[in-house]
């Protein structure tokens, strides 16, 4: 598949927000408490490392092979669309976030709507931009 | 482009060969754009801006209106 530099970072850009939220979320939920722990924040923190080291291999990879980065209109279109896309997917997570905070006691529910909430629209962000450079704007 | 069939529409892979075959790589390079850009707009995938519009046209020493159509509803 005929690919540019953004659009394979696109790519690792979903797999490793996926591969690691996954892991992180699954991780977490078993072991829920009402507020966060300083376990909880171990394992957030190894996650951001994680994600650090799978984006950062990966584009170092895509550089080998594919050294032009250059970026133009179009880029910046599809990216601007996408952020669109994911802002909506953000607002309503926090607010879902907001109301779950009034209702439930503790921390824990809340930091993970939010969290769950960036990370969704992280992706919805990601797979709105890989539509339109297949589909076109 | 938007809804329904696109209404901007263009020549330029057949004026690229007409050019002495000049690659979708060279034209990026002379006007500026990625070449998945290029092949974008080839494909009617994306209407490139009044900017690039003219500079394709400039690239491939042509007027506009030979490069590009408009198609009324």
């Amino acid at each position: 598949m005929d690919m540019s530099f953004k659009e394979k970072s696109l790519w690792v850009q979903l797999l490793g927000l996926l591969g690691v939220y996954a892991w992180y979320f699954a991780t977490v939920l078993p072991a829920a408490a009402p507020s966060v722990m300083p376990q909880h924040v171990v394992l957030f923190a190894v996650a951001v490392g994680y994600l650090v080291a799978v984006q950062g291999a990966g584009h170092i990879v895509i550089a080998v092979f594919d050294p032009r980065d250059d970026t133009d209109e179009r880029d910046r279109l599809i990216a601007l669309k996408g952020a669109y896309a994911g802002s909506w997917v953000l607002a309503a997570g926090v607010f879902t976030a907001l109301y779950a905070a009034i209702g439930t006691e503790g921390n824990f529910l809340f930091t993970h709507l939010l969290l769950a909430s960036w990370v969704l629209s992280c992706l919805v962000e990601i797979a709105a931009q890989l539509y339109l450079y297949r589909h076109g704007t | 482009m938007g809804k329904g069939a696109p209404r901007i529409s263009n020549d330029i892979r057949a004026l690229r060969f007409a050019r002495g075959e000049m690659t979708q790589q060279a034209l990026a390079d002379r006007i500026g754009v990625t070449r998945q850009t290029v092949n974008a707009i080839e494909g009617n995938k994306y209407s490139p801006s009044l900017e690039v519009a003219f500079r394709i046209a400039r690239a491939l020493e042509l007027p506009l209106e030979k490069v590009f159509q408009y198609e009324e509803d």
